[in-house]
């Protein structure tokens, strides 16, 4: 499928328009589905029956030293080589100005000789520190969770699983504080690997490297537990290793990227939102949905229970979401509700009027999830290779004529009161940390990052309105070059409706966390924590299936996972549905 | 990553050239083409660093402006620098790829008293302009033609050996290839295939050298310095995170 034969469901009449979908309110609402690009990179591990090894193992009786994990498709190798070592306590954060770090890997396009391994002993523990080649494809590291990782590995050296709800309560055992790719700090640049089949998919290969890092953690415990516990010591249970997720800290450089991609992001959310108008438009559902559907309320309702966080909004929503799905279970109760002609579409509406966007993302989530033979073509469609382009013929009546038709939600935007531009973003000397400044408060208004999307289209509405139709595009940017790179984005944009947040990013309400959940949501993560407005940390692959599991028949069972127990439910897209 | 000879990658280039162009108050969506052509230039296997920062110093000190003016002569187009100055080749690679977009064919251009000839071949270039043939005369009456024969294929004629990233000072002329038979006398030849060309610096990455200190210098004037109270707040997590 491509890209085109996308855009043919736009005008369906249960798509949702963008003007819905792309306000940062709900985009901070948003869930992991079946398109999320951890879910299809490990559908296509099962599909290409991927192989993993750990070839190599250096430490010492810490766990400090070097190792090396492979994955092997079909047609080449991906290797993780990971460096762990000692560091203080008080010298572990979580941002970029951080200087040292547990555990730092590279993900090596290929098998890496001594010699590779020796140069980067040399850098990655550096970071941003060390430079790469082309031929390491990723940059990466991770911090302990102390307490998980201490006591996981206490408890298995003494021949016992851990505690539960200790693991249930932090997801991890170490938590990734970055994941660099696509050509930063001189590592292969994406279009190095894009033709390639395993990487057309988004993020495919940064994705990988964090499942190798998942797989790193959970080996590296039950290596240390043996090494401390000798013959007593136990390895995890398979339900307990399977829910283990590996943690991610995000904080602001993930809302650049998202601005920076506008016709990225448009695809992908076109993807979902015509899965969604997919399944919402079955009159007669396919046999066993609704009761697939009915049978995740009740896993989903135990996986929100698990979702604890210290944040007082989040933890609020979290609570109302938990009444909602109890509400939504009775009045599935009632059968004269949802069997009927499309069942989808009234689940859907009853939701939308009656629940929070929480609990309306939520939905959208578990009404895609039994329809994979239905969807699950969109993952393909969700890359692109666009790189945008400055049209000088285009006249200008054509220019103000889009303006007016596709941005009056940043045209209506009244840019002379102050808090309409209370914000800036900017890139601080310290490590190039990007970071979210006040006017008048933050010194670097004059260096702001142009991701003033809304504000720059007002201006060039209103030099428009002062300029004659007559004039070419060519002769009003040389007159004016400060609009050449909103003129640009309109052009490449205003056909693709999803991919503009249709919201004021510098207002004095605006949350970049909005921003940074519906990014990490599309990666595939949960269990989102804000630690601020600014930043938050999620799990990833939490309940995902092990290397030794990625051929079982249930490897692509795993949304909203619950501690200690695998899938409750058959589902409906892999082998295990013969178990309904 | 200020330090001099490094290898860094075409997203590299495209990061930290954009912000040096933007560090020397040029607008950014000019910033943006200014990076465009610079990867072109490192995909060929060019040192982008060498002509661009002297285009760069060329505005920093206002020897060049981004100021252009466009008179229409018969079936030629004309732009020129109305300050007596040059201009700046961030300028006139746009206007020229902008130029071509709107033109036919057949239409002639004339650039006069570009300070960096090769960026706005760089922007024909990465525009994918081709059947066109760019020709000039610089400072040291070194004669160069750039002639773009399709989409995959392009190539330097001079008279120099020279390198031609190093050019200054010269009237430009943009007219159709296969219009074109003048032959700078006493030619080297360098032809090029962009895929393959690509496909080896993807592999092997950008070497840059001497004058990548200075785009770097220029770079960082769009970072913002920190405080204590941005160290702190900006980035919206703690100094220590332990769990």
């Amino acid at each position: 499928m491509t890209a085109d034969t996308v855009l043919l469901d736009i005008d369906s009449d249960f798509m949702r328009p963008p003007e819905q979908v792309m306000r940062l309110d709900r985009m901070g609402s948003s869930f992991p589905t079946r398109l999320s690009f951890m879910r299809t990179l490990i559908r296509r591990m099962s599909k290409e029956n991927w192989k993993f090894e750990r070839t190599l193992r250096e430490v010492d009786k810490d766990g400090h030293g070097v190792s090396v994990y492979s994955a092997s498709t079909p047609s080449r190798t991906y290797s993780l080589i990971a460096f762990t070592q000692e560091i203080p306590p008080e010298m572990r954060t979580d941002r970029v100005i951080a200087e040292v770090w547990d555990a730092t890997f590279n993900l090596f396009d290929g098998i890496p000789s001594q010699e590779d391994i020796d140069y980067l002993a040399n850098n990655t523990p550096k970071q941003e520190g060390g430079r790469y080649r082309p031929s390491e494809l990723v940059l990466a590291r991770a911090n302990k969770s102390l307490r998980v990782f201490e006591n996981v590995i206490a408890s298995l050296a003494e021949g016992a699983q851990p505690d539960l709800d200790l693991l249930s309560s932090v997801g991890y055992l170490m938590r990734t504080t970055a994941v660099y790719g696509s050509g930063k700090f001189g590592c292969a640049d994406r279009a190095k690997i894009a033709d390639r089949e395993e990487c057309r998919a988004p993020f495919q290969m940064e994705l990988l490297a964090v499942y190798l890092i998942r797989w790193f953690t959970i080996d590296s415990v039950e290596e240390l537990a043996k090494e401390r516990g000798g013959d007593k010591a136990v390895k995890l249970n398979t339900n307990t290793r399977q829910f283990i997720g590996v943690g991610n800290s995000t904080g602001l450089g993930m809302a650049p990227f998202l601005l920076k991609h506008p016709a990225l992001i448009h695809n992908w959310v076109v993807a979902k939102e015509t899965a969604l108008a997919r399944v919402r438009s079955i009159e007669t559902p396919i046999q066993g949905t609704l009761e697939v559907f009915l049978k995740s309320l009740l896993q989903v309702s135990q996986h929100v229970d698990e979702w604890n966080v210290d944040d007082d909004v989040q933890a609020h929503r979290i609570s109302c979401l938990t009444d909602e799905i109890q509400a939504l279970r009775i009045w599935c109760e009632d059968e004269s509700n949802i069997f009927r002609p499309y069942p989808w579409n009234g689940i859907y509406h009853y939701v939308e009027d009656n629940f929070s966007l929480e609990c309306q993302e939520m939905i959208v989530s578990l009404i895609i999830e039994p329809h994979g033979s239905l969807v699950d073509d969109l993952a393909d469609t969700m890359s692109t290779t666009l790189i945008p382009k400055f049209k000088a013929d285009m006249p200008l009546t054509e220019l103000k004529a889009i303006v007016k038709d596709c941005y009056q939600w940043a045209t209506t935007i009244d840019f002379s009161l102050e808090e309409s531009q209370h914000h800036f973003w900017y890139y601080s000397e310290d490590k190039l940390e990007p970071r979210f400044g006040s006017k008048g408060v933050d010194e670097g208004v004059e260096q702001e990052m142009p991701l003033a999307i809304g504000r720059d289209v007002h201006d060039l509405d209103e030099m428009l309105s002062e300029t004659k139709d007559e004039m070419l595009i060519a002769e009003f940017v040389m007159l004016y070059p400060q609009f050449r790179h909103i003129i640009r984005r309109i052009q490449n944009t205003f056909l693709r409706p999803y991919s503009e947040v249709q919201d004021n990013l510098l207002g004095e309400s605006m949350r970049p966390l909005d921003l940074l959940r519906f990014k990490l949501a599309f990666f595939g993560a949960s269990k989102f924590d804000p630690r601020s407005d600014l930043w938050t940390r999620i799990s990833m692959y939490q309940g995902a299936p092990m290397p030794e599991q990625i051929s079982e028949p249930n490897h692509d069972c795993w949304s909203f996972p619950i501690v200690g127990r695998s899938q409750s439910y058959p589902c409906m897209n892999c082998k295990c549905q013969k178990a309904i | 990553m200020s330090k001099s000879d490094l290898t860094i990658s075409l997203n590299e280039v495209l990061f930290y050239f954009t912000r040096a162009a933007f560090g020397v108050n040029v607008p950014i969506g000019l910033s943006e083409d200014f990076a465009y052509s610079n990867i072109w230039i490192a995909e060929n296997g060019f040192d982008p660093s060498l002509c661009s920062l002297e285009a760069l110093n060329n505005l920093d000190n206002q020897v060049s402006s981004l100021a252009i003016k466009f008179e229409k002569l018969n079936e030629s187009g004309h732009f020129f620098c109305h300050e007596d100055k040059f201009l700046s080749a961030l300028e006139a690679s746009v206007s020229v790829v902008d130029w071509i977009e709107v033109s036919t064919p057949t239409d002639e251009l004339k650039i006069s008293n570009v300070d960096a000839p090769f960026l706005v071949v760089s922007a024909i270039g990465a525009n994918q302009c081709s059947g066109l043939t760019v020709s000039w005369v610089d400072q040291d009456k070194s004669q160069y033609q750039v002639n773009f024969i399709d989409n995959e294929t392009w190539e330097i004629i001079s008279s120099s050996v020279n390198p031609i990233e190093l050019t200054s000072g010269a009237d430009m002329l943009i007219t159709s290839f296969y219009a074109n038979d003048n032959i700078p006398q006493g030619s080297n030849i360098k032809k090029f295939n962009v895929t393959k060309a690509t496909l080896k610096t993807l592999n092997n990455g950008v070497q840059v050298r001497e004058n990548w200190q200075g785009i770097y210098d220029y770079f960082s004037r769009c970072l913002v310095k920190s405080s204590a109270e941005s160290r702190a707040s900006g980035a919206g997590a703690g100094m220590v995170d332990t769990d």
